[in-house]
C-alpha cells in the first residue's frame, strides 16, 4: 500500500471520534480534511457530562474497552496532550432503595471481575466523603480510578495541537466509491478527493453508510447550575444513581427513563442528567423532563436546593441498534472506517477508539481487539432478516 | 367554563398597553410582570410606596396615570402577577415563569401571548467597565426611580444617546449633577442631522428641558469624548478619557455608562406566523423605538391579535403611520450621534459572567459559530446567558451572533427547588 507519507484521509465529523482520529493520523504524516456538517463538537461531543467512567459500563466488551480508553486518558494527560483538561476523580455508585442496593452490588461484582479497583463504602463515610446526601441513600460503591474530562475541551485541544482546519458547514452528501474504493467526499457539487474516509458522523453516519437502519438518536436532556464553589468540583466525586445502571445494564428500559448523574463541573457548577429519549433527535428541553431530572437530583442530593439553573440543553446520543458502539472496516465498501455509535460513552471512548480508528485507516493493527465492534455484524443480521 | 386568558409577559408601556386594550375588547388577560409594580423601566414606581418622585416630562406621566385608570376600569379582565419573571419558553410551548413569592415555577400553555419585555442597554466596553462603581446609566435611573436619591459622590456619565443628557439632569434635580456627561458622538458636528431631527418630530421641547437643567447645574456636555479605562482608585475610580484629541484622567466615586439599548431577544422565540398558538412581540422587545412609541405598539399587537381572533382591526394603520414616525426620529437621533467603533485593548472583559476578555473572543477561529463562541468561548454561558455580553460580541465581530436554535431556557437563574416544583395549567 502506499506510504502513510502519502496517504489522504477525509475525516466527516469533528466530535471528539473524529477530531482524535484526525489527530493521530496527523501525527502519523498522513494528510487530513476534517469536514463537519456545522463545526467542532456541535453534536453529542458538545452537549454531555464529562465521565470518563468505567464504573457506567455494561459489562463485557464495554466495560474492558473503557478501561482501555480509561488508561488513554491518563497516558495523554501525562504526555501533555491531555493536560490539565482530565482529571482523576472517583464515580460513586449509589442506591436508595434495597433493590437498587442489589443491583449496584452485582454491578461492582462485575467490575471487579473486569480487573477494576471498588471499594464499599458505609453511609457514615459516605456522608463525611459527600456532607449533605440524602436520607434514603443507604449504600455505596466507590470507583476511585474514574476521572472527568469535557469533550468539547478535549476536541479544541485535538485540533489545536495538530493544527488540522476544520472545514465548518461542510456536509457530507456521499462518499463517492471508484473501483470499488472510496475516491472521497461530496460536499454539494464538490468532490473532496481523498484516498480513504473515516465516517465519524454520530446520526449523521447511516445516510452515508447504506447498512441500513443501524443508529437510533436518543436524546437526554441536562440542566447546570451556578458555582456551588469558587473553583473545583464542589463535591469530591460523580454521583451515579442505580436508575443510571439500571439504564446501561439494559434493565430499564422504558422510554423517557431517568438515570440520574450529578457531575461536579471543575468549574464549581453541577451539570445533571438526564432523561433517556428514543428517536428523538431534536435539541428541546422541556420544563416537565427537567423538573423531573432535578427532583430525583434533589432527593439524592438534597443541598442542590441552594442552587439556581442556570440552563438546560440537550444532547443526542448515537446508539446502534445493537447497542455497542460501531468501529471497523466497512463490511462492503473498500477505503471507508467507521467510529460511531458510542451513545453516552463517546467522552470516555473518544480519544482511544480514534486512536484506534487511525490504525485501521493507515493499514495497522488496532491496540485492543474490536471485533466485538465490527460492522460486520449488521452484514449477517440483514442476511438472516 | 370560563375563557382561557391571554396572555402578556411584561408590565412596562407595551404591555399594559396590550392589557388594556385586550380587555377593553371583553377579553381576559394574564398580565404577568417581574417587578413588585407594573411600569417597567420607564414608569419604575418608587420602592415600597415611598413619595419620592424624580423629575420627568409630564408627558410621561399623564401616559402612564392614563394607562393606569383604564387598567383599572377593566381590573375584573386582568390578571396581573408581579414579582413573577419569565423564564422563556420550552421545547413544548410552555412559557415558564418564576413566581418569587410562591417559591415555585409555574408553566402555562396559553391559548395566545404577547411579549413586550422591553430592551437591554449596549455599552462599548474598555478595560475596567466591570469594576464596583461602574455601572450602566439605565440601570442608575431606575435606582434613582425607585429610591428617589441620586448616588453620593462625584458621578461621570458616558457613552451615548439621549439617556445620557436625560439622566444627568434627572440626577441634576435630585441634588447630585455628574461632573460632566461624555458622549462619544458629535451631534454640533452635524448641523444637518440635528435639523433632520427636528423635522421628522424628535422631542426638541423635552432636549431644551434637559439641556437647561445642564446649564443651570454647569454640567457640561462634552461631544467626541469616549472613556479609555477605569482603574479602582480607593473607594472611587481613575477615569482616562478621550476628548478630541485631549488624554484626561478624572476621579470619580460613580461611572455610569450607556451606549444605547436594543430588544431583549435572548431566549425569546421568535413569532412564526401560521403558529396555532399565535404569539407577537411588542414595545421596545420588538423594536426599540422609545416609550411613546411602545405605548402605541402594545396597542398594535392587541389589536393585530384581536384581528387574528376575529374582531376587526380599523385603527392599525394610523397606528403603523405614527410608528413610523418614531423609527425616523430613532434613525435620525442615530445619524446624528454615529461614531465610529474602537478596538478595545485585548485585556478589555467582554463576559463578566465568565470573565472572557477580548483576546479570549480573538482567540476563537473567525468563522466560530454560535456554539463555539459559548462552549469554547465560554461566552454567554454565565447567569446573564448572553443578553449583556451578546450585543458587544456582535459589534466586535461585526455580524450578530445567531441564536442558540432551539432557544434556551431558563432566560434568567431560577432555584433548583422551584423548578423542581413545577406547576403546570394542563389538565392530562
Amino acid at each position: 500500500m502506499a506510504s502513510s507519507a502519502a496517504i489522504h484521509v477525509a475525516v466527516i465529523g469533528a466530535g471528539i471520534v473524529g477530531a482524535a482520529a484526525a489527530h493521530f493520523l496527523a501525527a502519523a504524516g498522513a494528510r487530513v480534511t476534517l469536514l463537519d456538517a456545522s463545526g467542532p463538537a456541535a453534536g453529542a461531543t458538545g452537549a454531555s457530562d464529562g465521565a470518563v467512567s468505567v464504573a457506567s459500563k455494561r459489562p463485557g466488551p464495554m466495560m474492558d474497552l473503557a478501561r482501555h480508553a480509561r488508561a488513554f486518558y491518563v497516558r495523554c494527560e501525562r504526555d501533555g496532550l491531555f493536560r490539565g483538561l482530565f482529571h482523576r476523580r472517583s464515580t460513586f455508585l449509589v442506591a436508595r432503595t434495597a433493590v437498587e442496593a442489589e443491583l449496584v452490588a452485582r454491578h461492582g461484582a462485575d467490575l471487579a471481575a473486569a480487573g477494576e479497583r471498588v471499594v464499599e463504602v458505609d453511609r457514615a463515610t459516605l456522608l463525611a466523603r459527600i456532607p449533605g446526601l440524602g436520607a434514603s441513600v443507604c449504600a455505596a460503591l466507590e470507583i476511585p480510578d474514574d476521572g472527568h474530562a469535557l469533550g468539547y475541551e478535549i476536541t479544541q485541544r485535538l485540533l489545536g495541537r495538530s493544527r488540522i482546519a476544520i472545514r465548518r458547514n461542510a456536509p457530507a452528501a456521499e462518499i463517492v466509491m471508484r473501483a470499488g474504493r472510496a475516491a472521497g467526499v461530496a460536499i454539494g457539487d464538490e468532490l473532496v478527493a481523498a484516498d480513504a474516509v473515516l465516517v465519524a458522523a454520530g446520526i449523521g453516519s447511516a445516510p452515508l453508510l447504506g447498512l441500513g437502519e443501524i443508529l437510533i438518536p436518543r436524546k437526554g436532556q441536562m440542566a447546570v447550575t451556578d458555582r456551588a464553589s469558587p473553583s473545583g468540583p464542589a463535591i469530591d466525586g460523580h454521583l451515579m444513581a442505580a436508575s443510571y445502571l439500571a439504564a446501561k445494564r439494559g434493565i430499564a428500559r422504558e422510554d423517557g427513563h431517568i438515570g440520574l448523574v450529578i457531575d461536579p463541573l471543575m468549574t464549581g457548577q453541577f451539570l445533571i442528567g438526564g432523561s433517556r429519549e428514543d428517536h428523538r433527535s431534536d435539541h428541546a428541553t422541556d420544563a416537565r423532563t427537567i423538573a423531573a431530572i432535578l427532583r430525583e437530583a434533589l432527593d439524592l442530593y438534597p443541598p442542590l436546593a441552594h442552587r439556581r439553573v442556570l440552563r438546560s440543553f440537550a444532547g443526542v446520543r448515537t446508539a446502534s441498534r445493537d447497542g455497542l458502539p460501531i468501529v471497523g472496516a466497512h463490511p462492503r465498501r473498500e477505503g471507508i472506517v467507521i467510529a460511531t455509535g458510542f451513545e453516552g460513552d463517546g467522552i470516555c471512548l473518544g480519544p482511544f477508539m480514534g486512536a484506534c480508528a487511525a490504525r485501521l485507516l493507515l493499514g495497522e493493527a488496532p491496540a485492543v481487539d474490536l471485533k466485538a465492534l465490527s460492522p460486520q455484524r449488521f452484514l449477517r443480521v440483514e442476511a438472516h432478516a | 367554563m370560563t375563557e382561557a386568558p391571554i396572555l402578556i409577559v411584561g408590565g412596562g408601556p407595551a404591555g399594559a398597553s396590550a392589557a388594556a386594550t385586550l380587555a377593553e375588547a371583553g377579553l381576559p388577560v394574564l398580565l404577568v410582570e417581574q417587578r413588585d409594580q407594573l411600569g417597567g423601566a420607564i414608569h419604575r414606581q418608587p420602592a415600597n410606596g415611598a413619595g419620592n418622585h424624580v423629575w420627568r416630562p409630564a408627558r410621561h406621566r399623564r401616559n402612564w396615570a392614563a394607562l393606569t385608570a383604564r387598567l383599572r376600569a377593566c381590573a375584573g379582565m386582568i390578571e396581573i402577577r408581579t414579582q413573577t419573571v419569565f423564564l422563556g419558553v420550552d421545547g413544548e410551548g410552555r412559557f415558564l415563569f418564576d413566581d418569587r413569592r410562591a417559591g415555585r415555577v409555574f408553566a402555562s400553555r396559553p391559548r395566545a401571548a404577547i411579549v413586550a419585555v422591553g430592551a437591554v442597554e449596549t455599552i462599548r466596553p474598555f478595560p475596567g467597565w466591570e469594576l464596583p462603581g461602574v455601572m450602566t446609566a439605565g440601570g442608575a435611573q431606575v435606582l434613582l426611580k425607585e429610591t428617589g436619591r441620586p448616588p453620593e459622590g462625584p458621578i461621570l456619565i458616558a457613552g451615548s444617546g439621549p439617556l445620557l443628557p436625560a439622566l444627568a439632569a434627572q440626577l441634576a434635580r435630585a441634588g447630585n449633577p455628574p461632573v460632566a456627561v461624555l458622549e462619544r458622538g458629535r451631534p454640533w458636528r452635524r448641523p444637518a442631522t440635528l435639523a433632520r431631527l427636528a423635522l421628522a418630530g424628535g422631542p426638541m421641547g423635552e432636549a431644551a428641558a434637559y439641556a437647561a437643567a445642564l446649564a443651570l447645574a454647569r454640567v457640561p456636555y462634552r461631544g467626541g469624548a469616549v472613556v479609555t479605562r477605569a482603574e479602582p482608585d480607593g473607594a472611587g475610580l481613575t477615569v482616562g478619557m478621550r476628548i478630541g484629541a485631549d488624554e484626561r484622567v478624572l476621579r470619580v466615586r460613580h461611572l455610569l455608562i450607556h451606549d444605547g439599548i436594543e430588544p431583549n431577544r435572548v431566549g425569546i422565540p421568535l413569532p412564526a406566523p401560521e403558529a396555532a398558538v399565535p404569539v407577537l412581540l411588542a414595545g421596545d422587545g420588538r423594536e426599540a423605538l422609545g416609550a411613546d412609541a411602545a405605548l402605541l405598539d402594545g396597542r398594535r399587537a392587541a389589536l393585530q391579535l384581536l384581528a387574528r381572533l376575529g374582531a376587526g382591526a380599523a385603527e392599525l394603520a394610523g397606528l403603523e403611520s405614527r410608528l413610523e414616525r418614531a423609527r425616523r426620529v430613532q434613525a435620525a437621533l442615530a445619524q446624528a450621534l454615529r461614531s465610529e467603533p474602537v478596538e478595545p485593548a485585548p485585556e478589555t472583559l467582554i463576559c463578566r459572567c465568565e470573565g472572557r476578555s477580548y483576546a479570549d473572543l480573538q482567540a476563537l477561529d473567525g468563522d466560530a459559530s454560535a456554539r463555539e463562541i459559548r462552549l469554547m468561548g465560554r461566552f454567554g454561558l454565565g447567569a446573564c446567558q448572553g443578553r449583556f455580553c451578546g450585543p458587544m460580541i456582535a459589534a466586535l465581530r461585526g455580524r450578530p451572533v445567531p441564536a442558540a436554535s432551539p432557544p434556551r431556557w431558563p432566560l434568567r437563574p431560577v432555584s433548583v427547588a422551584a423548578l423542581a416544583r413545577l406547576s403546570t395549567d394542563e389538565t392530562e
